[in-house]
């Protein structure tokens, strides 16, 4: 145990090992070691490693889609409804035809059409499509963007290793340190970013409390103490930090912003895009308003022609500044929405469904142009290659470079494998 | 347990039948009789008479009745079983400064003032903390404390539309209820039996639901849908969690799909349909049955099922768990842990000294679902009343009391006894705290957001350094008593020797008297302890 610790180095995405690692080395013999030195003798190349850093940006669309209104349109048939259809830019592969941008970049992206879920409620569908984890047992799994951010994540950023634009599940038992970062709405400065006094008589507080807390934590109140000492640590680093424009749109043009969309999804997407620019290993931005029960083809045009306009553009930019390669996009909900058409009123809709359902994943070395998977033309079987949650898991963290067997150790010393027991869809991995 | 089925299935026909013979003669054959005269339900009150007559048809339990329970009879079970689990020694009883600022905490959301804590402190008599707690459990923040917590509780989770729910009327209403001294079923009864109409042309915002009507907004919360109410009332009236089953059978419990959509069929306004789960246009038409297995007669009305399916939750006494959720979320309050999640229940094996609960829970219902009742004796206990600690083992549970974050109100509460009433910093802190209070302690986590605020909002810190407290400080004599007065100010305790030097220090290389007490109050109010219950 002790001795496996000495060969797991976590290098940041800026290629240095991180200070705590070193600390952990030096404790082990190496103290005389150069950080460059030391990343000689484990023979890894600070440029490499540099080039191999990997971000996720998750566009989530809470309320889980319709299947059929998306990437797996049923047209002509029963349960396909209304929806017609478009070509994309793959022969044989059509879009629902709310999707016209998106169609056109079926190059850069692949769809899996055959995910097969377990949850079919709200929360805990959320919860799942995020941690790669059903909500069973007493152990909280961490969202995938706290998994990001301690594995690729540089652990004395100035800026939060994981951002989420809207309210999303926790970080679990990985802590506060890689909690997300919940910012309501985007293109903003988080509030409250100024002090009220600066230099050494904000140090000096900021010590004094420190020592505070030091006493609460003597006094019984250990997790809350060093929590607190934790959040007030990185609170002022975050203060300080040049790196806090990212959150704005400083920079950005009219014309930028408008291709983005006019809405709160578009802004989000441009905001994600600066923040992974900026070092952010994982930003989470979100569209609502997909639980169609009633009314969902009224709705569809405009919920869809949002994420349409948003997703095609940040994949385009993203591609555009050369960091599509090493930015893995993944857009998908909770779970899907049942084949057949129900019979509310005033107007039809479909119902929860997660026996299968679709999502997009592009980037981040993710071969695009893929079509996996197949349902039947009723929509309520999956014919070809289902792909479990846990699959799905396995390649978006072998895609970002981390490897889904290992296992992470909870702080009540349990090892918890990162995916229980899913396998990489290979042929999108390439 | 051969004799126990048996026994409960008579208990069922039991509540059937009794339920409705005592309305009127029970039909033999009730297809072809006419339906008892039932009371026509017009108002909340007729329901309420309703339920009482209901009431009157459950068999009453009374063993254990000619006993009384008390707080040290709490302890000595508890203390047993707690031996069983762990050698961990049970930590000290706290003293009179942590007791006075824990229990102000705990009955009216806020600290003591100096003034208080020092009478307190001084007074010479061994019942001096009970008399405390009788005088604080009397007091109107006492109710307004409890009725603040379950407006949170019922409202977290809702997406209804704001126009359509009045959550300050259900507080107020709670609030006034709780303060009569009102039993928990009682208050129950009411909002799970209503059945708030639409006002005829009025917009919803004008009261169009009579959500002005405090105990409508339960229902109203859950947007009167019959699959919302029921895993509502099962989750936050029994502890149970049964909503997943509403889509599939229960993943890990023994709920199964039908049985949610019978208990949903309780809050129907007519016949209640159940979707096929995998042909979204097939529909079956369910009859009410609740979890227990207790049908009502098929004779009911509507509202009238409602009412009964009310009576099956709090009056039927084999549903241990109906008073058992208010004691679980009590002692989650108060202790810092449940005996169980206080919303995740599946089965019984989950809860901790399950006895311990179910002996504290029959005898809430005995002393007729009291709150006050319930509070007195766990305030009154050891086990209240013991030092904190990080538990991190499941057998060290209630060894000490676990420090607990104050809810996002207390905080807000707390800051406003010393900047007075600020909308602006009220409404900052109760956001950036938001967390939902069904989420047990050690699962809560603080975030930099809350950090940031405390430490830079600029009409926090102008208030502060301009506030009585600051005047205050800035009058003492000498250092000490300027540290002694900002700590019985925010952490409402007196500073110990090493933070005494710790200060002394810290004043003395500041640039001045001014800036060190504006400085010190910075610190105080910044600290993990300011946020906290110790």
């Amino acid at each position: 145990m002790l001795n496996n610790n000495l060969l797991h180095v976590n290098l940041n995405r800026h290629g240095d090992v991180t200070r705590r690692d070193l600390l952990r080395l030096a404790g082990g013999g190496f103290a005389s070691m150069s950080c460059l030195g030391l990343l000689r003798s484990i023979g890894v190349n600070a440029e490499e490693i540099k080039k191999e850093g990997r971000s996720c940006i998750m566009v989530f669309l809470s309320g889980a889609p319709s299947q059929l209104e998306t990437w797996d349109p049923k047209p002509g048939t029963t349960n396909g409804g209304p929806t017609k259809t478009i070509q994309t830019a793959i022969p044989g592969v059509e879009f629902a035809e709310y999707w016209p941008k998106m169609a056109k970049m079926m190059k850069d992206v692949s769809v899996i059409r055959s995910m097969a879920g377990k949850e079919a409620a709200h929360d805990r569908g959320r919860y799942h499509l995020r941690t790669g984890h059903r909500l069973l047992g007493p152990n909280k799994f961490p969202h995938i963007g706290s998994l990001v951010a301690h594995k690729l994540g540089d652990p004395e950023s100035d800026i939060p290793n994981f951002v989420s634009i809207g309210q999303t599940v926790s970080s679990g038992f990985l802590g506060v340190e890689v909690a997300p970062f919940v910012i309501d709405r985007a293109g903003q400065l988080p509030a409250n970013m100024k002090g009220s006094v600066a230099g050494a008589r904000a140090s000096r507080r900021m010590e004094m409390l420190r020592q505070q807390d030091n006493q609460f934590v003597k006094a019984g109140a250990e997790s809350i103490g060093r929590e607190h000492q934790e959040l007030y640590r990185k609170a002022s680093r975050m203060m300080t930090s040049s790196r806090l424009k990212a959150f704005t749109f400083e920079g950005e043009s009219d014309k930028t912003k408008q291709q983005y969309g006019s809405n709160a999804f578009g802004q989000s997407c441009l905001v994600a895009r600066r923040l992974v620019e900026s070092g952010v290993p994982f930003v989470e931005v979100q569209r609502g308003g997909w639980d169609m029960h009633q009314n969902l083809w009224r709705n569809m045009p405009r919920t869809a022609g949002e994420v349409d306009q948003g997703l095609s553009t940040l994949l385009t930019d993203l591609k555009q500044r050369g960091m599509l390669e090493k930015t893995l996009v993944i857009c998908l909900g909770e779970f899907g929405r049942t084949p057949k058409i129900n019979q509310r009123t005033p107007a039809v809709g479909r119902d929860h469904w997660a026996k299968n359902f679709n999502l997009l994943i592009g980037g981040g070395g993710v071969q695009g142009g893929v079509c996996v998977g197949k349902t039947s033309s009723d929509g309520m079987e999956i014919t070809e290659r289902p792909i479990s949650v846990d699959d799905l898991f396995a390649t978006i963290c072998t895609s970002l470079t981390i490897d889904p067997n290992e296992e992470l150790i909870t702080p009540g010393g349990r090892p918890l494998r990162i995916v229980d027991e899913g396998l990489p869809v290979d042929e999108i991995l390439g | 347990m051969h004799d126990f089925f048996s026994r409960r299935a008579v208990h069922f026909l039991l509540c059937v039948a009794v339920l409705s013979s005592a309305l009127d003669a029970a039909p033999k054959r009730p297809a072809k009789k006419a339906p008892p005269n039932l009371p026509n339900l017009k108002s909340p009150e007729d329901k309420i008479k309703f339920l009482e007559m209901i009431r009157g048809s459950f068999p009453v339990l009374r063993i254990g009745r000619g006993r009384t329970y008390r707080s040290r009879d709490l302890d000595e079970q508890l203390e047993k079983y707690i031996a069983k689990e762990t050698s961990t020694k049970l930590s000290p009883i706290i003293d009179d400064e942590t007791f006075i600022r824990r229990v102000f905490i705990d009955t009216t959301g806020h600290i003591p003032t100096p003034a208080q804590i020092s009478n307190f402190v001084k007074v010479q008599d061994e019942n001096k903390r009970a008399m405390l707690i009788d005088e604080l459990l009397e007091s109107d923040e006492f109710a307004r404390k409890l009725a603040r917590y379950w407006r949170s509780v019922i409202f977290y989770e809702t997406s209804a539309n704001k126009n359509t729910v009045n959550p300050q009327a259900l507080e107020d209403w709670l609030f006034a209820e709780f303060k009569a001294g009102t039993g928990w079923d009682r208050m129950v009864g009411e909002m799970v039996s209503a059945t708030p109409t639409r006002k005829k042309n009025t917009k919803s915002q004008d009261n169009g639901w009579h959500q002005d009507h405090g105990p409508n907004n339960f229902v109203l919360a859950n947007e009167r849908k019959p699959e919302l109410i029921a895993s509502s009332t099962a989750r936050i009236f029994m502890g149970i969690s049964i909503e997943c089953a509403e889509c599939h059978d229960h993943p890990f419990d023994n709920w199964k799909r039908e049985q949610f959509h019978e208990m949903a069929a309780f809050f129907a306004p007519g016949k209640y349909y159940m979707t096929d789960q995998f042909d979204p246009s097939e529909k079956t038409v369910v009859e009410a049955k609740f979890l227990l297995g207790e049908k009502p007669p098929t004779y009911l009305k509507p509202d009238q099922r409602r009412v009964a399916g009310a009576a099956y939750l709090i009056y039927n006494p084999d549903n241990y768990w109906f008073a058992r959720a208010f004691v679980n979320r009590a002692w989650n309050e108060l202790i810092g842990d449940g005996f169980y999640s206080v919303d995740s229940l599946g089965q019984d094996k989950e809860v901790v000294h399950q006895l311990v609960a179910n002996k504290l829970s029959a005898s809430f219902r005995y002393a007729g679902f009291q709150p006050k009742w319930l509070y007195r004796i766990i305030l009154n206990s050891k086990v209240y009343q013991r030092e904190i600690a990080t538990i991190d083992s499941e057998a060290d549970l209630f060894t000490s009391v676990r420090p607990a974050r104050l809810r996002p109100y207390e905080v807000a509460d707390t800051v406003q006894q010393l900047i007075g009433e600020n909308k602006s910093v009220w409404k900052a802190i109760n956001s950036t705290f938001d967390q939902n209070p069904s989420i047990p302690q050690r699962d809560l986590e603080g975030a930099v957001q809350q950090a940031l605020l405390m430490m830079n909002n600029g009409t926090l810190h102008n208030k502060l350094a301009n506030g009585p407290l600051k005047k205050e400080l800035l009058k003492t004599k000498n250092d000490e008593q300027m540290i002694r007065q900002a700590f019985l100010g925010t952490l409402a305790r007196s500073p110990s020797d090493e933070e005494l030097t710790m200060y002394r220090k810290f004043i003395k290389e500041s640039a001045n008297r001014n800036e060190a007490a504006v400085d010190l109050i910075w610190i105080l109010v910044n600290s993990a302890e300011f946020v906290t219950k110790r």
